[in-house]
């Protein structure tokens, strides 16, 4: 029963996009990743507008003072197991706006992120890639859950304390 | 009880969800194959149910998970008392009893989102119920029974024959009970894109996997309705149902989203029209 | 010994509310109230144990005074008491009313038909007992349930002199003369007390002199004024087209021979339509909505076991005389009409107080059509209605006068996440929603048994379907919109864990820790009517054993069908079935297992309803981040459909069409 569960975590990913300040380059590749051409529901990855059922948060864009919070939120929300993939330039580093006053810097600045998938604007190709890479990563922490291990309040603070 | 019985009751209990649950997977598939993709594989739907089941539980309150246990038991007796072949009208009085509980669940939480998806599914239930009812009744007209097993033994023809346009009304109505576009206004299945997810926004984790589930009951029951109107020979009733199924999906798949505004008022008259004129048929041949 | 029961259910009000009337001290009139209703409730119930088959009794004597003139006496003492009132009220209309009662009626007692005399004069049977224990039982609850309510009340208002003495005399002396209603067998006897629940409930109404109170007590009386001409001029017509007094006895007009039916017709379309005015029918629904103006106690008693149910049950009790008639078939249609559109009025409605009085239409409508469909099933399902209506309504009047105390308003929209301040309040009006509107609940088998009944009827069967649809949307969201909020901590307690923590849920709710603080006067009623509501629901296969099959054996002889059979699942009839107890073993066990899972201990996070990530911080509090990093609160609201169905924009062309109905009803009978 656990196993089937665990297969099934990586067989049913769905994923929330959240858009930090993207230029919507990245974006639409990320939305082109549904259509005909890719069809990522081939793996059973289906894009939903809530944390709450989501298990894989792709974030775009660079991470600025008044989204931040926001991020956090959207975050918190999602329920364990969970992992994040930062997309493009500006989710994995900042980009060309990483010395703006107004940004943050990368996705993880605020949040623990998984993978990272690069390029600007990322390819629909590694955009799939980055999810598939952080599957693993979600497996793993599967296991976790199942054995009774939430980690997501304290681990969350930490990361955010150390930064 | 006889020994039929309770392997009627076993298999509703435990063989219906299986079904419901390869339904939606294949409901999936030729949904990807009109929209030019390849699609999930065929077992997507339990994937999907066990991973949520492997998820941290979160809630708003402790009534969504007494509504999603409700509803999943309202539906579960629905396809039992259908297996049991009783009474048509009791079985949708308990169909109603789900569609409450997952109302006020939705309520429950106080996200715009699931309040405005709870406000129109509530308008959906009182878009179908009544056509629904409209329904049994002229099956009642025709068969002079509520109760399946009545039907079943005393009628011995085809129910799709002498009420055809009932038939017309009970697929409008199963559009609107299965949430299918035009008429996924409550909350929508495809990319789960309007406002949020409606009416499960705030269930999650295994209590959203309780609620799929329910649906899958839901789809074996109304399967189960459909089968009725062709209850003499098995062949044909295969037929049937592949049929309004497929029609369904495609009535999915080629239809944007309309409002309730639309939907309240044209169900209603299409569907009394219809009625009456399908009662009066009726009459006239039994004149 | 039975004699000297009903002679108490009759008379005990009276002399009790006199005595109300004339205490001052309040912890005495409680003390009286309280014993009328412990003693009513013992009576019914001993008139219920004593009763074999229809018992006869006519009084001959009260005080050495002979009752019959007695009677007709207090008649016309009261219509010139109304007549006075109507002078003072300035009302040429309720004037004229009134007259036209008076001199028909004095015509009639001095010219026509002096000194009738009917034996029996009082006729209890099972319909009646039924009745009787509706009122003895549920209004002595909401009697008591004034008591305190009362207090409270004149506490709002400021009031120097206190005016509880008038409240309880009428409202003590209502439950006699409804008792008076249900046993009257004298049409003369039944017109009397007709007539004191007109004047009851105007006084009533009224009762807190307001503007607005005046203007709906006066319309409350001009319309059941209309009824009691109607009931003035069923008993002239009785006796001019048959010239004969054996049809002034109620059992004799409902059992009459085939050879009358023609010269009857008319008076029973009469009674109909006294009927449907009491029974606030459209298009009268006015003045029952308007009635919510009183104190809670009084709404409660009218709605649930007094007054309206006076009109539905002479309807249905008159059923067997015009059954197989074009007026049957006419009553059916009016019946499921007003249920229909009185649901529809009831879905753009967010005042708590008036959807409860739209759905008492909507329920009385139901009842209605049922007397009009006219089948022993359909009187079955009159009859359980009537009971578990009463039940039901009550209860959630009352719920409904406590919460409007504790809150300052009866608007559903306040009553949002009422559970977290209210817990104890609030499941019990969840409980008496849920006994409103589903299974395996008394009121929705009554609901299954009408849509049987009504089957080959199908423009009637199209309207209860539609009605039906709707009400489930008024009542759903507003079981839901009770339990709309956040979980609050504080008044969970987290001592107790494992096996017991599910059990304490069970009886306590969520909130084990949050006291209910009103006082006993108000916690007793309200529970006992919702395990009433409860425990009745799931002994019906007993209740109708006992209680409602044997009304049709005396209902009327030769027509007894058996239409239901019961058995341990439930009823069976000849084309459907109802499982009351598996529906309600399944329900048991849902919410057992749904209980025990909430309070598993184990992982769970509260969590705060979806914001787009902009939510506050403290759960508690529905606020999200707007502008300018300013924290904004929001309201979700329901959808009322004012702009399709508001009750400005359709009620007059639902009052017309209902004239329609009953113009044609009366032309049909004229011809």
């Amino acid at each position: 029963m656990k196993s089937f569960i665990n297969k099934s975590r990586v067989k049913s990913p769905w994923l929330i996009h959240f858009d930090c300040g993207s230029c919507n380059g990245c974006d639409i590749e990320v939305l082109a990743c549904l259509t005909p051409v890719y069809d990522i529901e081939r793996f059973g990855i289906l894009n939903v507008g809530n944390p709450k059922h989501a298990d894989i948060l792709v974030v775009t864009g660079t991470v600025n003072h008044r989204n931040k919070k926001a991020l956090r939120n959207v975050y918190d929300q999602m329920p364990e197991p969970k992992v994040v993939v930062a997309v493009g330039a500006c989710g994995t580093t900042g980009g060309i706006f990483r010395e703006a006053y107004n940004v943050v810097g990368g996705v993880d600045k605020i949040i623990p992120v998984d993978a990272y998938v690069s390029g600007c604007a990322a390819k629909p190709e590694s955009i799939i890639d980055g999810v598939i890479i952080a599957l693993g990563k979600l497996a793993e922490k599967g296991k976790k859950v199942d054995q009774g291990i939430f980690e997501r309040l304290e681990n969350t603070q930490n990361f955010i304390k150390n930064r | 009880m006889s020994m039929n019985e309770v392997i009627a009751v076993l298999a509703a209990i435990f063989v219906a969800p299986i079904i419901g649950g390869i339904v939606a997977g294949i409901d999936r598939k030729v949904t990807a194959r009109l929209q030019g993709r390849y699609g999930p594989p065929l077992l997507q739907p339990f994937y999907d149910v066990f991973k949520l089941f492997g998820k941290e539980k979160m809630i708003v309150n402790y009534w969504q998970i007494i509504c999603a246990y409700m509803y999943l038991a309202a539906d579960v007796l629905t396809v039992v008392l259908l297996a049991l072949q009783s009474d048509l009208l009791l079985i949708f009085f308990v169909l109603a009893v789900g569609g409450v509980f997952l109302v006020i669940g939705a309520l429950a939480a106080e996200s715009p989102y699931s309040q405005i998806g709870a406000q129109r599914e509530l308008i959906q239930m009182l878009t179908y119920e009544p056509l629904l009812i409209l329904v049994f009744v002229g099956i009642y007209l025709e068969t002079g029974s509520f109760k399946i097993s009545d039907i079943i033994a005393n009628y011995h023809e085809p129910l799709l024959l002498s009420l055809p346009l009932l038939f017309v009304v009970l697929g409008y109505a199963l559009v609107i009970k299965l949430k299918k576009s035009p008429f996924d206004i409550a909350t929508s299945h495809h990319a789960h894109q309007e406002i949020v997810k409606g009416v499960l926004t705030e269930y999650s984790g295994p209590y959203l996997a309780i609620i799929e589930i329910s649906h899958w009951y839901e789809t074996v029951f109304i399967l189960g309705l459909c089968a009725l109107f062709w209850h003499t020979n098995f062949i044909w009733m295969a037929v049937l149902l592949v049929v309004t199924y497929f029609g369904e999906v495609l009535v999915d798949n080629i239809c944007a989203r309309l409002t309730w505004r639309w939907m309240l008022p044209h169900a209603w008259t299409g569907g009394l029209i219809m009625s009456f004129a399908n009662y009066f048929w009726i009459y006239e041949k039994i004149k | 010994m039975v004699d000297s029961l009903i002679g108490i259910s009759i008379l005990l009000p009276f002399i009790a509310g006199a005595l109300c009337f004339f205490t001052k001290n309040h912890r005495v009139r409680a003390a009286i109230i309280v014993t009328t209703g412990i003693i009513l409730t013992i009576s019914s119930l001993m008139i219920f144990q004593n009763l074999n088959g229809p018992y006869l009794y006519t009084p001959e004597t009260l005080l050495g005074l002979k009752v019959n003139s007695l009677i007709t006496f207090a008649d016309f003492a009261l219509l010139f008491i109304i007549l006075a009132i109507a002078f003072k009220l300035g009302n040429p209309l309720v004037i004229v009313l009134t007259l036209l009662q008076i001199i028909p009626l004095a015509y009639f007692e001095l010219k026509m038909a002096p000194h009738v005399e009917v034996t029996p004069a009082l006729y209890i049977d099972n319909l009646s007992i039924i009745m009787n224990l509706i009122i003895s039982i549920v209004g002595s609850l909401i009697c008591i349930f004034g008591i305190r309510y009362m207090e409270e009340h004149e506490h709002h208002l400021h009031l120097k002199k206190s005016r509880q003495p008038r409240f309880f005399f009428f409202l003590v002396m209502f439950l006699g003369a409804m008792n008076g209603l249900v046993f009257a067998n004298n049409l003369l006897w039944l017109y009397f007390f007709w007539e004191v629940t007109t004047f009851c409930s105007f006084m009533l109404i009224g009762h807190d002199k307001t503007e607005i109170a005046i203007r709906n007590a006066t319309r409350a009386l001009w319309m059941n004024m209309t009824g009691g001409v109607a009931f003035v001029a069923a008993i002239i017509f009785i006796y001019y087209n048959t010239q004969s007094m054996e049809y002034l006895s109620l059992q004799a007009l409902i059992n009459h021979g085939p050879e009358v039916m023609t010269a009857l017709l008319l008076p029973f379309a009469l009674l109909c339509f006294a009927g449907f005015t009491k029974a606030a029918q459209v298009p009268f629904q006015s003045w029952l909505c308007g009635a919510m103006v009183a104190p809670t106690p009084v709404s409660a008693l009218l709605h649930s076991s007094t007054m309206v149910k006076a009109g539905v049950y002479i309807v249905v009790r008159m059923a067997p005389g015009y059954q197989g008639t074009f007026l049957s078939t006419m009553v059916a249609t009016f019946g499921a009409f007003t249920f229909l559109t009185a649901s529809a009025l009831a879905v753009n409605m967010s005042n708590g107080k008036k959807i409860l009085a739209y759905s008492t239409i909507a329920n009385l409508g139901l009842i209605i059509a049922c007397a009009g469909i006219n089948t022993p099933a359909a009187i079955i399902a009159a009859v359980l209605l009537i009971i578990f209506h009463a039940i039901s309504k009550g209860l959630l009047f009352l719920c409904v006068g406590t919460i409007e105390h504790a809150i300052g308003s009866r608007d559903i929209e306040d009553m949002r996440g009422l559970y977290n301040s209210m817990p104890a309040v609030s499941r019990i009006t969840i409980i008496g929603i849920l006994t409103m509107m589903l299974p395996p609940f008394g009121a929705l088998m009554s609901k299954w048994m009408a849509i049987e009944a009504a089957a080959n009827i199908p423009w009637v069967v199209v309207m209860i379907a539609l009605g039906s649809g709707l009400t489930v949307l008024f009542w759903a969201r507003w079981a839901g919109i009770f339990v709309s909020g956040p979980h609050l901590k504080v008044f969970e307690s987290q001592g107790k864990e494992g096996f017991f923590a599910p059990l304490v849920t069970i009886f306590k709710g969520f909130y084990t820790k949050a006291k209910w603080k009103d006082p006993a006067s108000i916690k007793v009623p309200l529970v006992s009517l919702a395990i009433g509501a409860i425990i009745l629901s799931l002994s019906v296969p007993w209740l109708y054993t006992f209680l409602v099959d044997p009304v049709l054996s005396c209902y009327k002889p030769g027509l007894f069908v058996e239409p239901f059979k019961t058995g341990p699942m439930g009823f069976t009839s000849g084309a459907g079935a109802f499982y009351v107890l598996p529906v309600f073993l399944v329900s048991i066990i849902a919410y057992l297992a749904a209980v025990v899972a909430a309070k598993q201990k184990d992982h769970r996070v509260f969590s705060a309803p979806y914001m787009c990530g902009e939510q506050y911080a403290d759960i508690a509090e529905p606020k999200f981040r707007s502008h300018l990093n300013n924290w904004t609160n929001y309201v979700p609201a329901n959808i009322y459909m004012q702009d399709i169905i508001g009750e400005s924009k359709i009620s007059y062309w639902i009052n017309i069409i209902a004239l329609i109905i009953l113009i044609v009803l009366f032309g049909e009978v004229l011809r």
